[in-house]
């Protein structure tokens, strides 16, 4: 309900003389519409209504004094008088958030370690991922840390490995976990070999001849498909150790080159891979790989077979040995030979044939 | 058998109570009984009729201020300014007034400024801070928590011997209160110079008197505390400034405490949040503006010559110019940084909190 | 010196007072005559009189509320609250009114007053005599809470609150009232407030505590130090506003820390410590920061009380189990 009361006439009037209505009640009246006339002792004047609405209640008659606050006309409509308080102002209206969903009791993280401990093995330099914790709870401790540091402090700082040291590891460990290696050996007589012969070459070419002997060894397996594919041509691998490490440029087509070609190619090959400057392409392809590590030290080898190659070969370094040679002991130079091979591929008779063919190139007269 | 009981048995009253009603004009201004003595002193009871009129007409103010979103929360005076205004006036400067949220009359005429009224109700602390004597208290809004206030300091000026009273104001609510009861006992069990008001308007928020006590009068109360009360016609400045001269005076002369009920009627709603007309009937108000103090003095006045017309349009026009001119100096001060709400908490502001004060200054880093 | 009892320590301490400054009054039910249930105030009123000691009518909320009055009229009034169970009627003139009185008239209106009341279980009391709300009061912006836990510093408190310019809730340990004495002079010598005392220091574990609760907690100490564990004892004596530095530098050298409070688990006032350790404490904690409180339940009657409070060997438990983390 709304009221409207007798406003203020000014000039201190405090009070006024109802002289007559204009509108009843049940009447709907708009804003502006002269309600009624009332007489102060200065004049007549007439009193509009505020506001649009339907009258419902009129106070006084004719005749009546109001005074100035009193209440005139009550409206009917309109609760807008309730502003649902005795103090202050409640806002309202807005939408309450939708609700959430109830969430599951979260489980506790054990703190395995704390903030004090924490900044120490910081300090220190220690990875507490490596520290055991020894504190209720298996929570890493001051003593876990300090102790940690102290091991820590005979070895060297920790280096993460990179380039081509980060290719090998991840290579090697490729090749452990998928092939089942066996490895056969043997010497070669390379005495009668004339002076200055590039080993190297020699052996590229013996493991030609050997590869067409026994071509199962210049093959691609692939333990997905559990396909094997003999290769016609063969492109050998040569294993290079570089400044940086071990590198394996590819030597193309060594049945079919001539000695000076080959001898050019390996040449250029070594020469980029010291510098550094090998394409990528030229380290992909190998069909067999020859690891000529003798070329350092150390005669025979259980070698890394790099899939998705199935024999690698190891030459050892050549050296003066006391042997039997036709049928009295002698002292020869001989080339040590080891030859790696995939066994779910390659069967022990055909290394057994190709290691015979392999020495046996080796051991003739160039 | 039961036999019949005889009502009372003929057993001694040992105690009665008699509660006196005060009044000397009539609604409609004329003279019910001979008036007191200082009736005839122009200048005093027109100085209460102006101060009236300029309460009644800052409540205007005030009401228009908080519908247009000046000021907050606001309680009107209409039909009760009689009472603080009189109270105030049987006053002396060293008493301490302790008022409610609706005595605004005696704030005004102790001193208080009308902007530090408004910039209570405005929302800002420094509206406590007021002018007007420096020990009355602030106003109280825990209804009737501060007559335990005034015993407290009635028994101050008892023990220091000091020729002072204590001036408790609060509605009729008020005394349904454990506060107002236990205080009042306090006073009558040591004598303090302590007089309670109780500023009977009828209603207390929406609940009406039946509602509030089962008594026929509030005064009687007192006599449950040990000491004398008594009820006047609110509405009668006269009877008020003569009920609170004597009661004040009987405090002052170690005579004991005094409770006044000036029975008025709250003429307005009870803050302007509240919508009156939604628990009482528009007639039932209509009713009692015949009754209302303004009107019943100022008839009284010019007919005693002690007022004129030209006296009514002066004071509309200076009293115009006074509210205007708090206004302007309200809404034109200067707000206070938000740092300072810390200011004031303690004597020393602990360091603790100095932290927050500077936090919230912006002069914290993190 | 002499050697008096924390009772008597209060009774010396309002007699210092009330000697020194006539506008000291002491109030409240049966303070006069009788000198108080637990007799704190015997002697004051045949050596003040009636007036500066009275015995007020059976009605809490007009004690505090009388304070109120008398301190805003420049008296220094001590009212006593019987038991802190009883207290209750006196929130409404505590908050509402003396804490903040200053602050809403801008200075204009000051409120020195002193609630006293006897804290805490312990002594076998009926029930509602056995309270530790202390959190409650602590949460009032404006108030100060205090509490001694020995002779020495319920004389030197005391004083402090009586002549401190702003309303403060004095809470006593009922059952340290006889238990406990120490030596106190009477020369009037305030203690310091807002600042905790270091009772024991120590560099493997804080333990902070205070009121009726010291005693326990320094047990414990004495029994960790047979482990080889020094603990450091931190008294914090003056709840609120209480002194932050103190016990973040004891945590910063221990790295471990435990509050014990009598006063129920949940909002109890360790809650409030464990928070500023964790805001401002965190990087020198080697354990989490862990409270012994009483319960989350309403203080038992007498025949299960002990199972309620906080034991030395709940402590000393706590302590080892906190010291095994890092």
């Amino acid at each position: 309900m709304r009221q409207f009361t007798l406003p203020d006439l000014g000039e201190g009037l405090e009070e006024a003389e109802i002289v007559s209505w204009y509108v009843s009640e049940g009447d709907h009246v708009v804003t502006d519409q002269p309600l009624l006339s009332v007489e102060t002792d200065k004049a007549v004047v007439e009193i509009p209504s505020p506001s649009n609405g339907r009258v419902a209640h009129l106070f006084g008659t004719k005749g009546d004094i109001v005074k100035v606050g009193m209440p005139l006309v009550e409206f009917a409509e309109g609760a807008e008088r309730d502003t649902g308080t005795v103090v202050g102002e409640l806002g309202g209206g807005e939408a309450a958030q939708a609700a959430g969903i109830h969430s599951a009791r979260p489980t506790g993280q054990e703190l395995r370690v704390f903030p004090a401990v924490r900044a120490l093995a910081s300090k220190l330099g220690v990875a507490l991922e490596l520290v055991d914790g020894t504190g209720a709870g298996g929570t890493i401790t001051r003593a876990d840390v300090e102790r940690a540091a102290r091991s820590m402090s005979h070895s060297g700082p920790a280096e993460p490995l990179r380039g081509m040291r980060r290719a090998m590891a991840q290579r090697m460990a490729a090749s452990h976990a998928e092939i089942a290696p066996a490895t056969v050996t043997d010497e070669a007589d390379i005495d009668d070999w004339r002076q200055g012969e590039d080993a190297t070459i020699r052996l590229a070419r013996a493991i030609a001849a050997a590869c067409k002997a026994e071509p199962a060894l210049n093959a691609w397996y692939d333990s997905a498909t559990g396909e094997r594919r003999l290769i016609e041509r063969v492109d050998l691998g040569i294993a290079v150790d570089t400044e940086g490490g071990l590198i394996v440029p590819v030597l193309r087509n060594v049945a079919e080159r001539g000695v000076p070609d080959l001898r050019a190619g390996l040449d250029r090959l070594r020469a980029d891979a010291i510098a550094r400057s090998i394409p990528p392409e030229e380290l992909r392809g190998a069909t067999i790989t020859l690891s000529n590590f003798g070329m350092i030290g150390g005669r025979f080898a259980n070698l890394i077979i790099v899939p998705p190659q199935t024999a690698i070969v190891g030459a050892g370094r050549i050296s003066q040995r006391v042997v039997v040679h036709r049928g009295q002991p002698a002292v020869r130079r001989t080339l040590p030979l080891s030859l790696t091979f995939d066994h779910r591929v390659v069967t022990g008779g055909e290394a057994a044939r190709f290691l015979v063919a392999l020495k046996s190139d080796l051991e003739r007269i160039s | 058998m039961a036999s019949k009981r005889v009502a009372n048995e003929g057993l001694p009253v040992i105690a009665h109570f008699e509660v006196r009603r005060r009044n000397y004009l009539a609604s409609d201004g004329s003279i019910d009984r001979p008036l007191p003595p200082f009736a005839t002193d122009a200048k005093l009871l027109v100085g209460l009729y102006r101060a009236m009129v300029l309460l009644r007409l800052f409540d205007r103010k005030a009401v228009a201020l908080q519908r247009t979103g000046r000021l907050g929360t606001y309680a009107v005076s209409l039909g009760q300014e009689a009472v603080s205004v009189g109270i105030a006036s049987a006053m002396r400067e060293e008493d301490v007034l302790l008022p409610s949220y609706r005595d605004n009359g005696a704030l005004i005429w102790r001193g208080v400024k009308l902007e530090e009224i408004l910039l209570f109700w405005g929302g800002d602390e420094r509206g406590n801070r007021f002018s007007g004597p420096v020990h009355d208290f602030p106003f109280c809004v825990p209804v009737g928590s501060q007559a335990p206030h005034a015993a407290g300091v009635a028994y101050a000026f008892k023990l220091r011997r000091e020729p002072r009273v204590a001036v408790c104001m609060f509605g009729d609510g008020a005394t349904s209160k454990g506060d107002v009861y236990e205080a009042m006992n306090f006073a009558g069990v040591h004598k303090l110079p302590v007089v309670f008001v109780a500023t009977n308007n009828q209603w207390a928020i929406s609940v009406p008197l039946r509602l509030q006590t089962g008594c026929e009068t509030l005064a009687q109360k007192a006599i449950a505390a040990g000491f004398a009360g008594e009820q006047i016609d609110g509405c009668d400045a006269v009877a008020v400034h003569a009920a609170a001269e004597e009661a004040i005076a009987a405090a002052r002369d170690g005579k004991g405490p005094r409770f006044i009920e000036a029975v008025t009627y709250r003429l307005g709603d009870h803050t302007t949040s509240d919508d009156a007309s939604r628990y009482r009937s528009a007639d039932e108000v209509q009713a009692h503006w015949k009754e209302e103090p303004i009107t019943r003095l100022r008839t009284y006045l010019v007919g005693q010559k002690m007022w004129t017309k030209a006296d009514e349009e002066q004071l509309a026009a200076e009293c115009h110019e006074r509210i205007e001119a708090a206004v302007e100096r309200y809404l034109t001060m200067e707000p206070r940084r938000p740092e300072t709400i810390f200011d004031h908490l303690y004597a020393d502001l602990p360091e603790a909190y100095a932290v927050q004060r500077r936090e919230l200054a912006g002069e914290n880093d993190a | 010196m002499p050697e008096v009892t924390l009772v008597e320590a209060i009774n010396l301490a309002l007699a210092r007072a009330m000697e020194d400054d006539p506008g000291v009054l002491v109030l409240g039910e049966d303070v006069g005559v009788d000198g108080g249930v637990f007799r704190a105030t015997v002697g004051l009123q045949k050596r003040f009189g009636s007036e500066r000691v009275l015995d007020t009518p059976l009605a809490e909320l007009l004690i505090s509320g009388l304070c109120v009055g008398m301190a805003v009229q420049g008296l220094k009034p001590v009212g006593e609250i019987q038991f802190m169970g009883f207290l209750y009627p006196c929130l409404d003139q505590l908050v509402n009114h003396a804490s903040r009185m200053r602050n809403r008239t801008q200075g204009r209106v000051t409120c020195p007053m002193v609630l006293r009341t006897p804290h805490g279980a312990g002594i076998r009391a009926p029930e509602h005599h056995s309270e530790s709300t202390e959190a409650m009061l602590a949460h009032i912006p404006g108030l100060r809470v205090v509490m001694p836990s020995s002779p020495e510093r319920a004389y030197g408190l005391l004083l402090a609150a009586i002549r401190d310019p702003d309303p403060v809730v004095f809470l006593e340990p009922t059952r340290l009232y006889r238990a406990v004495k120490g030596e106190v002079e009477d020369n009037g010598e305030s203690l310091p407030l807002d600042l905790a005392f270091v009772q024991k220091e120590g560099r493997d574990i804080t333990l902070i505590s205070w009121g009726a609760m010291l005693k326990e907690t320094m047990a414990a100490a004495d029994a960790l130090s047979a482990e080889g564990i020094a603990a450091e004892v931190i008294d914090l004596a003056t709840i609120k506003p209480y002194d932050e530095d103190t016990l973040l530098g004891s945590v910063a050298k221990t790295g471990r820390c435990v509050i014990v409070h009598e006063a129920a688990r949940t909002g109890g006032f360790g809650a409030e410590i464990a928070a500023l350790i964790a805001e401002r404490g965190l990087s020198s904690l080697l354990a989490p920061v862990t409270r012994v409180t009483g319960y989350d339940t309403v203080v038992p009657m007498a025949r299960l009380e002990q199972h309620y409070m906080p034991s030395v060997e709940r402590i000393v438990t706590a302590a080892r189990k906190v010291c095994q983390f890092s």
